[in-house]
């Protein structure tokens, strides 16, 4: 009887707000979901997989997907929901989190996550769920994590006759020299937009530096250690074992020369295998590529040593149908999902259980090398000011590499700049 | 005879030669990269003619990736817009070029200074505004927008002209007992085809081009124009070059076979000597 | 005439609607927006332009935005003009260089620009690769690494790009010179460059004047070719205002400075363009 009239009510105000929509089964809801991945080939189909398998055990739930390019995507999304409207479910990476939970543009999950029990959360690895967490409640699932590693090419190693990955960044300056020769570099750095976030933090933060105070609330960047590290990154450039144009290199752009078999190594993290291996299947890429923590400098035991990638799926302030939308939500981090992410796109999930019990990641060597490293990485800072702090830090790295700034002069630009973006908002 | 008549020809097409090579030199490198593998773009050094000829990027998205659909679709947001806004904009024009009226400098200028914001700040309030006509994820809504962006350039362009057409042909046509609407369409239009032809053209091609718009206001994956359906051939782990490279040449091809088409009319018209005799 | 006070408004009302209420109120809402209005507080807040004042990436952005809109216009002039004198000439096959003439024009926005930095790519770009294979360099220069160059390489792209706009408005407006007067120029026994002084350019006035005017707020404002060559890079060499706007509202979310940005982008814009703009609005006779 209840199911009966829960129907009812379902479907009236279902027919209402459908007004003018495609002719549908009144108790149909479309939830629309978009996400940049949705473009791709190998993530696409896997998603679209998913969704079939959404609407096949939830009959009343059309799932409408929305492709919209990386670059773009938050140009997209916060223009829509500013203006009350935008995809009901979406996904983010951990950078712009913070902003749009500050302008209250995702929806309070913590009663729903209520309803599902204490346990519930208690799954994911506590340190993925600081980016969606604000104020004690709960604004976003997070549904993949991984740390960066670095990732080398093994065949081109026993080439030029190194037995092992460098463990510190002195024997990296050795293996590198070995490894460059004509036409072929050691290593790149991601110095463009696209992918600096994560691979030029994780080679500062190696060295024992960060951009900013622990406590979010000062700049790190004058001291010892990243004046070590910032040498260190352009006394690399000019010793000639990364590509030329380094400055314009971003993260697709050096999977690309991984590919080519141009360099041996780059910081990158599990999505290189699936991916360098289709862009050069000559390459055999499952084979030939390895994975190994990032270097150290000798005798340094920094506690964070990399920083971790975050995937996160949020509900849309302005939408609808809140209930549905959360359904699709835990759906998609659900066990079985989890497991299937790793199985198309090795993926690492952000849930413990999967990542240590799922056979398949605990019998691939990168999987475990990469869920292990998430434990002694961390996210970049977790503050609404953090992408115009890292514009700042990224723009005066390219001007030390221009050699439009000597790197005293940039280091302490960026300290002064990052300290007045700090001072503008200082309640926090 | 004929020998001193030759000299200044070739120096024309010399110099039209020259103008079509500096043109031409990124497509040519459009083009190669389109017929190469995607290994072979990015390859190091550089090759410049395609080492393994294939055709694949263009069966790529045509059969994959659904260009067909996002051609048309920025094919008909862009005719609209030109010719909404060349329609709009004439009669705007006409009349900032033959009236004298309380408000003439203020508005005209008002016109200009619309497009001196960026679009950036424009987008947002822009879509507040659709969503609220009900025109959210519509062609219409796109092309509407569109067309306000082209609108205070149309008008300005029809406007210089519209000018250039001397009065006294519409003063003799009034006395004939014309009204001002047939002024227009029987003394104005006619002689003002190439400026037409160009406004239009300006108009296609800018709605053609536009990204930021079509980003915000389409979200329909089967409406979308072919700038975003480039676009998302960026993604998060590789960019697709070869298919970029052919969507792009086709996509600058089709605009090019419109103005084919209009070429035609940017030829002397007869206002000049009319007038006189 | 008599009894057409209204006729004026009734040509100019379609335009003057549209563009009130599609444009009128984002463009309003932008400036209260500026002024801190419409925000979490109800009152005016100009600190926003308080900053521009104090960042340094806003001077060194404008005077980048100067100096490309400068290079960038003058050069879409000459070359346009030079175009549109040799596409007027009656010549066999003109058809086709006409088209060609059109083709940078189609380039799209950011798309371009994405090409164009894989162009002047240092490894794997068309233009290494031409002056390498033609011994004119003997190692790939990073082009768009280097702060001045990869301005030039910027300014030398939106040139490609925009110059067929002012070639064709020019063209367009060659076609309205009236053919006797040249005859007569002929006649009289004028010279190529006379001619072109004393008849073409004349009657190209107001045409010439507009496509300049409208050229200005065009390139003021472009920002994909940028972005997708440089993202405004090495450092902020190659930024300009319009990025620098797109920058904070959409990557840093700084809303308010990035609307007092763009309006005081527009005021300076309006003021150097009203003057030209009378001139074109004075009654022919």
């Amino acid at each position: 009887m209840w199911t009966n009239f829960r129907h009812l009510g379902l479907a009236a105000a279902v027919t209402g707000l459908l007004a003018g929509a495609a002719p549908a089964r009144a108790e149909d809801i479309t939830l629309t979901y978009s996400d940049w991945q949705l473009a791709q080939t190998v993530w696409g189909r896997s998603l679209q997989e998913a969704f079939t398998e959404f609407q096949a055990e939830n009959p009343g739930i059309k799932i409408r997907t929305e492709p919209v390019p990386l670059a773009q995507r938050d140009v997209r999304f916060t223009t829509a929901i500013r203006a009350g409207r935008g995809p009901d479910v979406f996904a983010l990476d951990a950078n712009p989190v913070r902003q749009y939970v500050a302008e209250g543009w995702v929806r309070d999950l913590t009663s729903y996550i209520a309803k599902e029990g204490p346990e519930y959360l208690k799954d994911f690895y506590p340190k993925t769920l600081e980016p969606v967490t604000v104020g004690g409640k709960t604004w976003g699932i997070p549904k993949n994590t991984v740390a960066m590693v670095m990732v080398y090419n093994e065949r081109l190693y026993k080439q030029a006759g190194i037995a092992a990955p460098p463990a510190t960044w002195e024997e990296f300056r050795e293996v590198a020299a070995k490894l460059t020769g004509k036409d072929r570099w050691a290593f790149t750095l991601v110095l463009a937009p696209a992918g600096f976030d994560l691979r030029v933090s994780s080679v500062f933060r190696s060295f024992g530096a960060d951009f900013l105070t622990p406590d979010w609330k000062h700049s790190a960047v004058n001291t010892p250690e990243m004046r070590k590290a910032f040498n260190y990154v352009l006394d690399m450039i000019a010793s000639g074992v990364v590509p030329p144009g380094v400055a314009q290199v971003d993260a697709n752009g050096a999977r690309r020369l991984l590919a080519n078999e141009q360099i041996a190594m780059a910081i990158d993290s599990t999505w290189t295998l699936p991916e360098v291996s289709d862009m050069n299947p000559k390459l055999d890429g499952w084979n030939v590529l390895k994975m190994a923590p990032i270097p150290v400098p000798a005798g340094t035991n920094p506690k964070v040593r990399t920083t971790l990638y975050e995937k996160s799926l949020f509900i849309n302030k302005n939408t609808p149908h809140p209930d549905a939308a959360w359904k699709l939500i835990k759906f998609m981090t659900d066990d079985k999902r989890m497991r299937k992410w790793f199985d198309d796109n090795a993926m690492l999930s952000t849930r413990i259980s999967v990542n240590q019990g799922y056979d398949k990641i605990a019998k691939a060597d990168y999987a475990n090398l990469v869920a292990g490293q998430i434990a002694e990485g961390d996210f970049l800072p977790l503050i609404p000011e953090w992408p115009e702090i890292q514009e700042t830090f990224r723009q005066n790295l390219q001007a030390a590499v221009a050699g439009t700034k000597t790197r005293d002069q940039a280091l302490t630009d960026a300290h002064t700049a990052i300290e007045a973006i700090l001072a503008r908002n200082p309640s926090k | 005879m004929t020998r001193t008549n030759l000299g200044p020809w070739i120096v024309t097409y010399a110099a039209l030669a020259a103008m079509a090579a500096y043109n031409l030199a990124p497509f040519l490198w459009m083009l190669t990269s389109s017929f190469k593998t995607d290994m072979e773009v990015t390859q190091i050094p550089a090759t410049i003619l395609p080492h393994s000829f294939t055709a694949d990027a263009y069966v790529r998205i045509f059969a994959q990736e659904g260009f067909l659909k996002y051609f048309l679709n920025s094919a008909k947001v862009s005719g609209a817009t030109a010719i909404l806004s060349a329609t709009v904009g004439i009669f705007a024009a006409y009349g900032f070029s033959r009236f004298e009226f309380r408000g003439r400098t203020v508005l005209i200028a008002a016109f200009l200074a619309s497009q001196m914001l960026p679009g950036v700040l424009l987008v947002g309030p822009y879509f507040r505004l659709l969503s609220t006509a009900g025109l959210y994820d519509t062609h219409l809504g796109l092309i509407l927008a569109q067309t306000s962006i082209t609108l205070p350039f149309t008008v300005w362009m029809l406007k210089g002209y519209i000018d250039t057409i001397p009065v006294e042909i519409e003063q003799a046509a009034m006395i004939d007992g014309a009204s001002r609407l047939q002024c227009l369409w029987y003394c104005i239009l006619p002689n003002i085809l190439p400026g037409l032809v160009a406004t239009m053209v300006f108009a296609f091609l800018l709605a053609w081009g536009d990204l930021l718009w079509a980003l915000c206001l389409i979200t329909d994956p089967d409406k979308q124009t072919m700038t975003l359906g480039i676009t998302n051939l960026v993604g998060q782990f590789r960019v697709l070059w070869s298919d970029v490279m052919a969507a792009t040449v086709i996509g600058c091809t089709i605009p090019a076979c419109f103005y084919l088409l209009l070429q035609r009319y940017l030829v002397q018209g007869s206002a000049g000597s009319a007038v006189k005799g | 005439m008599r009894g057409e006070t209204t006729t004026p408004y009734w040509f100019v009302a379609p335009a003057a609607i549209m563009l009130v209420v599609i444009l009128g109120f984002p463009a309003v809402t932008a400036i209260l927006e500026s002024a801190g209005l419409g925000g979490k507080t109800g009152f005016p807040d100009f600190r926003a332009y308080g900053r521009l004042f104090t960042d340094p990436q806003f001077g060194a952005t404008a005077l980048n935005t100067v100096i490309f809109v400068g290079v960038v216009v003058t050069m879409h002039v000459v070359i346009g003009m030079a175009i549109a004198l040799l596409l007027n000439l009656e010549m066999p096959g003109r058809w086709l260089f006409r088209v060609i003439a059109i083709l940078p024009w189609t380039m799209p926005d950011v798309i371009g620009g994405l090409i164009f930095r894989f162009i002047f790519d240092t490894l794997s770009g068309g233009v290494n690769a031409v002056l390498l294979r033609t011994g004119l360099m003997a190692q790939p220069y990073d082009w768009l690494g280097h702060p001045h160059w990869s301005l030039f390489a910027v300014i030398m792209a939106e040139v490609w790009r925009g110059y067929p706009y002012v070639m064709l408005i020019l063209l367009a407006g060659l076609q309205a010179v009236p053919r006797d007067q040249y005859e007569a120029a002929a006649i009289d026994g004028a010279g190529r460059i006379r001619t072109f002084v004393s008849i073409t350019l004349p009657n190209l006035r107001t045409v010439l004047i507009i496509a300049v005017v409208l050229d200005i707020v065009w390139e003021t404002r472009l920002f994909g070719m940028i972005y997708g060559m440089t993202g405004g890079g090495p450092g902020y060499a190659t930024q300009n205002l319009s990025l620098f706007v797109y920058k904070n509202y959409f990557q840093f979310f700084e809303t308010t400075y990035a609307s007092s940005i763009a309006v005081v982008l527009a005021a300076v814009l309006l003021a150097a363009a009203m003057p030209y703009l009378r001139l074109t609005l004075r009654r022919q006779d």
